[in-house]
């Protein structure tokens, strides 16, 4: 079964955390052999990380279907920064996985502690609609 | 350049949606189809993906041993993800005119859902391009 794993954490206008060098570092470190772990375990499926809020657009078509484009968002909205998409065998694994990332460290190297939202993926739309 | 097209709605939009008779879910889910076709046929398409329903996300954080704390409980005015595309374009302009198309798909009862999509590049070059296998 599919599991998505989110990182929701950010805000709107965020850009680089402003994060010791060191500390970044960590952080991506801790990333690439979360990452690593997960493809040698096979339950690597994708993963991706987005660009940072201040670089996103709200795009609605517009009546003759030109692309009305926005760049203005609610201080609450929260913002993707990165998901994983991991193929596991129960979702307590999907939940374990998610623990392990929110474990990631931040500055000082303290652990972020950061929410994961965890939803399973479909694999085709559902029965009723084919 | 890649991007992703988030769609997310809340929890009670979603339950709007399946609510709706089924001929328009379907016309709906037909013309996402066609333009997922289209960019299959044009080399821009690289991934789609459709999540599960709002009422079976979990919150999960890591407790100090490394165990898993979940919790169901969300306010009502989250957005969640409903599903989204990554499209490889020449440029950001490209990304929205498929994303305008997108929300220009018929919704209840025909008309243009009009549904905003959110844009953002995937993989951005720069230090902190980490999560990508």
């Amino acid at each position: 079964m599919k599991y998505i794993l989110m990182m929701n954490t950010m805000k709107a206008g965020q850009g680089v955390p402003a994060w010791p060098q060191k500390d970044l570092k960590a952080h991506i470190g801790f990333m690439l052999g979360l990452n690593q772990e997960l493809r040698q375990s096979g339950e690597l499926v994708s993963a991706e990380g987005l660009a940072f809020p201040d670089q996103a657009k709200l795009v609605r078509a517009g009546k003759n279907g030109v692309p009305i484009t926005e760049g203005v968002f609610p201080e609450s909205k929260e913002f993707l920064a990165g998901y994983w998409i991991v193929d596991v065998d129960s979702p307590e694994r999907a939940y374990a996985i998610a623990a392990k990332a929110s474990a990631a460290p931040g500055p000082g190297g303290a652990p972020l502690n950061m929410p994961i939202e965890v939803r399973p993926v479909m694999s085709g739309p559902p029965p009723e609609m084919i | 350049m890649k991007y992703i097209l988030l769609m997310s709605g809340t929890k009670a939009g979603v339950d709007m949606y399946r609510s709706c008779p089924a001929e328009d879910i379907e016309a709906h889910l037909r013309a996402l189809r066609a333009i997922t076709q289209e960019l299959t046929e044009s080399g821009e398409f690289v991934a789609m993906q459709r999540l599960g329903q709002p009422g079976e996300a979990k919150l999960v954080r890591g407790e100090k041993n490394g165990l898993p704390v979940t919790d169901g409980v969300f306010p009502e005015s989250k957005e969640f993800l409903l599903g989204y595309w990554i499209v490889d374009v020449a440029t950001p302009e490209r990304a929205y005119a498929i994303a305008g198309r997108l929300s220009a798909a018929p919704g209840p009862g025909g008309g243009p859902t009009n549904m905003p999509l959110e844009v953002r590049q995937v993989d951005p070059p720069g230090p902190v391009a980490t999560t990508t296998p």
